[in-house]
């Protein structure tokens, strides 16, 4: 098998939350104990509801955060914790996407200072930049006298294009897309999500796809994580686990989209988790799921489940299978 | 099956500083008693402002014009302010799509959901108390004493969300509104509340419109079906006549824009071009012509007139004339 691009292993992101001078401080788990491997050319993508971690991984990869404990060797390399300044050479090659194309764009920078950001910051020419941003925003299907333009006068579609060429700016190998189309209405989701296909057969990026959109996630990625509560549940090819999965919580979670077929929505039936997703704040010993699971056994609450392998390329972490 | 409620050529505008924003151009709809109908568009297609239209609940500055809009025999467009307010509440309830907007903060659960009882049913304290404690158990709210006393910010947002359903539920109204009841919650929870709706539906035999940009929702719920685009109905007819036979080009984009459930994932979206339209200027015609990969010079000039095609379906497009020429959905 090929070499992996990126090795996460036990990778660890707490957050301290809870007042500082009285009472007791907590520890928020966000990603407790993550690990995969990220292949050259793939897209992997990450699903899970709000609050299961699956940002903060993208978040992490690209050391936007420092992590608590773990390891994240970046092509051979444990950038994990370098500082500031080692890891600068990294950022270079990986990227990200953000979710709000209206947050993540500043409102007082124009298009092509936007996109050129990046460069400059690596100490790119000024002539340069300026070829590679036309170039750029070619490529993501903008206007060439759009670029003297600011944020504000473009539609929602058209600043997550402008994002994106941000994210190309370096000829990043990696780029996170962190629910790159969640704010966008469907009939934009598609282009989006096409242009970044064909980008990727174009130059060949490794894609980390974070979404709650379980179908868009399936179309679009080889192989799929599902996490909840900061862990790991189930990993697969996207056929094998779309088709044969496991967990029980991936079956639940799979159950709940809503399926845009009538005919199909009658036939299947939906399993309705009780109760919502506890927070990850001083989480209880065992399997993350025990509180929501149907088959839940009394060892399920006192032991954590360890990930293994069921078929090649098939893990699941549950002690009942 | 009699209608419930009755909308005749509804014009909603906004005067807004630097022209009218025409979000509602000339629709008319019907919903009948104990049906469940889905309204689906994109943002800006004027689903929601329809609905606010028929409730009476926009500001000041915006300009209804209808020619009837009819609920339960009665002309709403005739009613003074104080009689629809009458009717909101306890007639029609209401779910929006942020329960953490629409609640207030500043009272409990059991003030917000005894008021409408009060007002609407005149019922003394101890009564709405009993009523209240019904209403959320009715809608699956493990221990509703303790949370009668909560406030918003201590429930999460499906129970919020429960919350708000039940206030809607409260005085059983003929009709519900649902406006994005699911869009900001997990799928989980999405498909929580999807269920206790679709249980109310089937008990309580309330009319239920759903306004939605999900299709999946929409599939699971609604029985029938109207496609809103650029402020005009371009296709409505039955769940099963929008899925399997569309015949209006936007409905063919929309539904191709997401990927099937059981399709080749290898197989490219087919998107929807450009970008919708700008209600501040509209374009002359059909909505849809500036992306419509079927455009034909009379769509830029003048809008498609409705076809009626069955009992159910209709259809806006001038690809339905006789004379244009035959078009497949491409798949």
């Amino acid at each position: 098998m090929e070499k992996p691009l990126i090795k996460v292993r036990s990778l660890k992101m707490y957050f301290p939350v809870g007042n500082r001078l009285v009472g007791r401080r907590s520890v928020l788990k966000a990603v407790d104990d993550v690990s995969f491997d990220l292949y050259p050319g793939e897209t992997f993508g990450l699903v899970g509801e709000s609050g299961c971690g699956k940002t903060t991984v993208g978040r992490t990869l690209v050391r936007l955060y420092r992590p608590t404990a773990g390891q994240i060797v970046f092509d051979g390399t444990d950038i994990a914790f370098l500082s500031e300044k080692e890891v600068m050479p990294y950022r270079r090659r990986m990227q990200m996407i953000f979710q709000d194309p209206y947050a993540s764009l500043n409102p007082r920078m124009t298009v092509s200072s936007i996109i050129g950001e990046p460069m400059k910051l690596q100490g790119v020419p000024p002539q340069e930049i300026a070829d590679r941003v036309s170039e750029l925003v070619e490529k993501v299907g903008l206007k060439k006298d759009h670029l003297n333009r600011y944020p504000h006068e473009f539609s929602g579609g058209q600043r997550q294009r402008i994002g994106i060429a941000r994210s190309l700016a370096t000829h990043p190998e990696f780029i996170v897309c962190d629910e790159p189309i969640s704010a966008l209405d469907v009939s934009i989701q598609a282009q989006v999500i096409n242009m970044l296909e064909d980008l990727q057969d174009q130059m060949g990026m490794t894609y980390l796809f974070v979404s709650h959109d379980l179908s868009m996630v399936r179309h679009i990625s080889h192989r799929v994580a599902v996490m909840y509560l900061g862990h790991i549940v189930e990993l697969a090819s996207a056929q094998e686990l779309y088709s044969n999965m496991q967990h029980p919580y991936t079956k639940a979670l799979m159950s709940a989209v809503p399926i845009a077929d009538p005919d199909l929505a009658a036939k299947s039936s939906r399993i309705v988790l009780q109760g919502d997703v506890p927070q990850p704040i001083d989480p209880p010993p065992g399997c993350p799921f025990a509180s929501r699971c149907r088959f839940c056994k009394p060892f399920c609450r006192e032991q954590r489940p360890e990930m293994r392998e069921i078929s090649p390329g098939h893990f699941v972490a549950c002690h009942l299978i | 099956m009699n209608n419930l409620l009755e909308v005749k050529n509804l014009n909603t505008s906004f005067k807004i500083g630097v022209g009218t924003v025409q979000a509602v151009r000339g629709i008319s709809f019907h919903v009948g008693e104990g049906e469940s109908v889905g309204i689906v568009g994109e943002s800006g297609s004027g689903k929601s402002v329809t609905m606010l239209s028929v409730m009476g609940l926009l500001p000041d500055y915006a300009d209804i014009r209808a020619d009837s809009i009819l609920f339960a025999g009665r002309e709403m467009t005739q009613m003074t302010p104080k009689q629809l307010r009458a009717m909101h509440g306890s007639e029609i309830g209401m779910i929006f799509q942020d329960p953490m907007t629409s609640l207030n903060p500043l009272f409990n659960v059991e003030n917000q959901l005894t008021e409408p009882l009060r007002i609407h049913m005149k019922m003394g304290k101890t009564e709405a108390r009993q009523r209240a404690l019904e209403l959320l158990k009715q809608v699956e709210i493990p221990n509703p004493e303790a949370r009668l006393k909560q406030y918003p910010h201590e429930l999460s947002g499906g129970l919020r969300q429960r919350v708000m359903i039940a206030i809607a539920i409260a005085c059983g109204p003929k009709m519900v509104i649902a406006d994005e009841p699911t869009t900001a919650l997990d799928v989980t929870i999405q498909s929580q509340i999807l269920e206790l709706l679709e249980h109310l539906k089937n008990t309580t035999k309330t009319s239920i419109i759903m306004i939605t940009h999900d299709l999946g929702v929409i599939a699971s719920m609604c029985s029938r079906i109207i496609v809103m685009y650029g402020g005009i109905i371009c296709e409505e007819g039955s769940a099963r006549e929008i899925f399997y036979e569309p015949k209006h080009p936007y409905t063919w984009g929309l539904l191709n824009s997401i990927p099937k459930i059981n399709g080749n994932p290898d197989e490219k979206l087919i998107p929807i071009n450009g970008t919708p339209p700008d209600m501040l200027m509209p374009p002359k015609g059909c909505p849809f012509a500036p992306r419509c990969r079927y455009c034909m010079p009379v769509c830029r000039e003048y809008m498609a007139p409705r076809t009626q095609l069955g009992e159910t379906h209709a259809v806006a497009c001038h690809l339905m004339h006789p004379k244009a020429p035959k078009v497949e959905r491409e798949v």
